[in-house]
């Protein structure tokens, strides 16, 4: 590439990219058979525990969303990942860091050494003791609309599956 | 043995005339049969000599009595075992199963909560922000989960994996407040495992002597809610048992008869519960299995197997069996009817005859599996497992197996022993064998001991056997009281050190077996003021043997009126042993009873015998 014929201004005049392409549109649409099918997107809806749409116009408003945000996905999917794992988490991965996370027999002696040997083979069990704990320290059934005596109630199904 | 007409029956023992429809040479067998019978019943005897009295010519004729005792032996070798092997095997057809246990820790608080692990507490009081989902409360692992999860896999034989993530398994159902279960789907935090069934342990016959079972993997995942179903539709939900620890183990599908997987599921529960790892069972709710049964036919193994059906949350051992073998007939009634096999989810109630459906296809429900971003990886320290993996408790298999080759139990008694009261009782048998052995150590002085294994049998036979027998005697009220046992193996009704000292007198002979059968009861029921060996010198119950020459004497006596009986003894080739027993059976009965000691007995009556017989 020669410095001389092109000067920067003329490279970056004209653009090579833009974020419109992320945007789905009549020229870019996905191809017929890609289309998000009615029944797809109530099975979609019924997993994530949506209500299911009331109108034709709904569900057309349902689809043509999703499908915007599909071919979102579809650009960003069309980058090469080859050999890069996946990221679940942004975390301190050095080796300084994993060794601070490694739970050793230290860390646990205190518990160990709380057991007992029991039996004619010593075998070590654990005392079961009266516990207190903080996180306890509140009303659970304070939030709730329905309650009987100390439970929560909860509607149930008439004749249904299990999820 | 065939069951025969009362009329027919009747006839025979009142008349002696037998029914000779369809017989073949009827005329002189029943002449014969008859006119034996006939002496028989009028002599009255107790003894079974029909034939040597009527002797008629003609073809030999089998004492009856000894006749039905063949019959019947002959009808429990053969007949008997057909039912049980019917129900493990379908000819042409072979079965594989495989197995998820979900098993609780234990542990005193939750998996990612500080919250307090319970059982039966009030509803609702152990509930922290996270348990049910309060909006930004976030996950806090607990790392006490780990010391029982390392020692259930330890146990198993599976590799420890240094680096394990969570994983989210998303459904909805009211017993799951934030939507997902977290789980270890991808990166579980322990693999490769197995577990070895021994025949002692009760697998099924076709199995041979042993068969092991691979262990895929062990996971950690949380428990749900209680639920209470109402009458009017409502459910009623506690959230204690929410976020409680739970370990899933899932086996390899390698297991190809009900019975097998049924004690694979047994042999797991007291597995975990001897490392402490889990130790509430099936019946507390604190186990469950699922089982996955496909069947193919036999013939070529490289058939693909068949569709697979889960059942779920099977909660009793037996349950587990019966609902294989229903769900096993049912797939084979449909494949050979030509239908195919839907991969379902199914459920069984204790009682049913088969399998009813709960959930349709796997495809159906998609638990869109997804790595948890709020929690960090378990990275578990070599140190840690090192520790575990040496101080792991001792396996009941090497107890087992101490317990036959050292103690001299048999395999039965000694499975049997391990069983009772949840472990208790072979804590007993070691305090009680223990006591034993220092007394006999005592009094053996400087010689030598009486071997372990004789005096170790007399101890587990009495555990066992005569201890079991004090609660289901039919000594009226007084058999409703229980025997208690601590873990350790104290028991409140028969302590150990008195047991030790009974048996220690019986062993040494200074007492005889109805005499120690006698204490024994007296001390259960409380009746005993004192100690056993106050309670003998108290009431003299010392075994005052004859001595020889008093055998002697009551040898003569019983011989009196025996004649009979002694040329038998005397002249036949082969020794009838019964007619020895015969006779001393008479000599306790009509002599001393209390002074008498059988083996002694048995003893001088054949040197007595051989005199005889060396004489004639």
């Amino acid at each position: 590439m020669s410095t001389g014929t092109t000067s920067p201004a003329e490279i970056l005049a004209k653009p090579t990219w833009s974020v419109r392409s992320l945007l789905s549109s009549p020229s870019n649409d996905a191809a017929k058979d890609d289309k998000i099918t009615p029944k797809q997107l109530h099975h979609l809806l019924k997993l994530s525990a949506l209500p299911l749409p009331k109108t034709p116009e709904e569900e057309y408003s349902m689809i043509a969303t999703l499908q915007s945000q599909l071919h979102f996905v579809r650009a960003v999917q069309r980058v090469d990942t080859r050999g890069v794992k996946p990221l679940h988490a942004i975390r301190d991965e050095t080796d300084q860091g994993t060794q601070e996370e490694t739970i050793t027999l230290d860390k646990m002696k205190g518990l160990l050494e709380e057991e007992v040997q029991v039996g004619y083979y010593k075998r070590p069990k654990r005392v079961k003791t009266k516990v207190e704990s903080e996180a306890e320290d509140w009303d659970a059934l304070a939030t709730a609309s329905r309650k009987r005596g100390r439970f929560f109630v909860v509607q149930g199904k008439k004749a249904g599956e299990a999820a | 043995m065939r069951r025969t007409a009362t009329a027919e029956l009747g006839r025979y023992l009142l008349q002696g005339r037998l029914s000779t429809r369809g017989c073949l040479k009827i005329s002189q067998r029943a002449v014969c049969r008859q006119s034996s019978l006939r002496t028989s019943l009028a002599g009255a005897s107790r003894s079974l000599q029909t034939a040597s009295t009527s002797q008629p010519a003609g073809p030999p004729i089998v004492p009856l009595r000894k006749q039905w005792r063949d019959e019947a032996k002959q009808a429990k070798k053969h007949g008997k075992g057909k039912a049980k092997k019917d129900s493990q095997t379908v000819d042409g057809w072979e079965l594989t199963v495989g197995i998820e246990v979900h098993a609780q820790l234990n542990t005193s608080k939750k998996l990612f909560s500080p919250a307090v692990t319970s059982f039966n507490d009030d509803p609702n009081s152990h509930v922290a922000l996270f348990d049910v989902a309060m909006p930004g409360s976030q996950p806090l692992f607990q790392n006490e989960v780990l010391i029982p999860a390392l020692r259930a896999a330890l146990a198993l034989n599976c590799d420890i994996q240094k680096t394990s993530r969570f994983d989210r398994k998303h459904y909805f159902w009211w017993d799951q407040p934030s939507g997902y279960q977290i789980t270890q789907y991808y990166e579980s935090f322990a693999k490769n495992g197995q577990i070895t069934l021994l025949a002692r342990d009760g697998i099924a016959p076709q199995d041979g002597d042993s068969v092991t079972i691979g262990i895929q993997k062990v996971q950690l995942e949380q428990d749900t809610a209680k639920t209470l179903a109402q009458s009017d539709d409502t459910q009623l939900l506690d959230f204690n048992r929410v976020g409680v620890p739970l370990i899933e183990i899932i086996t390899e599908p390698q297991m190809h008869y009900p019975r097998t997987a049924a004690v694979l599921v047994r042999k797991i529960q007291m597995l975990l519960n001897t490392v402490d790892a889990c130790v509430s069972g099936m019946e507390t709710g604190g186990l469950r299995a699922d089982v996955n049964v496909s069947v193919r036919r036999q013939g070529d193994p490289n058939t693909p197997l068949g569709t697979r059906t889960e059942i779920k949350n099977l909660s009793t051992i037996k349950a587990v069996e019966d609902a294989i073998i229903a769900e096993r007939d049912r797939q084979i009634r449909e494949l050979e009817a030509g239908g195919t096999i839907a991969g379902e989810t199914r459920g069984w109630a204790v009682g049913s005859t088969e399998t009813r459906r709960l959930r349709g296809k796997e495809g159906e429900v998609d638990y869109r599996y997804m790595p948890d971003p709020d929690l960090a990886p378990v990275v578990i320290g070599e140190d840690l497992v090192q520790h575990l993996r040496q101080t792991l408790a001792v396996s009941p298999d090497m107890e087992l197996d101490k317990l036959i080759a050292e103690f001299g139990l048999t395999a039965k008694d000694a499975v049997s022993l391990l069983n009772l009261d949840n472990g208790a009782r072979v804590q007993y048998f070691y305090r009680v064998l223990n006591g034993l052995e220092t007394m006999l150590q005592a009094n053996a002085g400087g010689e030598e001991m009486p071997v372990l294994k004789s005096y170790a049998g007399v101890v587990g036979n009495w555990t066992i056997h005569e201890l079991g027998r004090l609660t289901t005697s039919k000594a009226g009220p007084f058999s409703q009281v229980e025997l208690d046992f601590t873990p350790g193996g104290e028991c409140a009704q028969v302590p150990d050190a008195e047991l030790s000292q009974l048996l220690y007198q019986l062993y040494t002979k200074r007492i005889t077996g109805k005499v120690a059968k006698e204490l024994l009861m007296g001390l259960y029921l409380g009746d005993l003021d004192a100690g056993i060996l106050e309670t003998i010198e108290s009431r003299d119950l010392w075994f005052q043997e004859l001595s020889t020459e008093e055998y002697n004497v009551q040898i003569d006596t019983v011989l009196e009126g025996e004649e009979r009986v002694l040329h038998e003894l005397v002249k036949a080739d082969v020794f009838p042993q019964r007619k020895l027993m015969f006779l001393i059976g008479k000599m306790i009965r009509s002599g001393p009873t209390e002074r008498i000691d059988p083996a002694t007995a048995e003893q001088l009556l054949r040197t007595r015998i051989a005199e005889l017989r060396a004489g004639a």
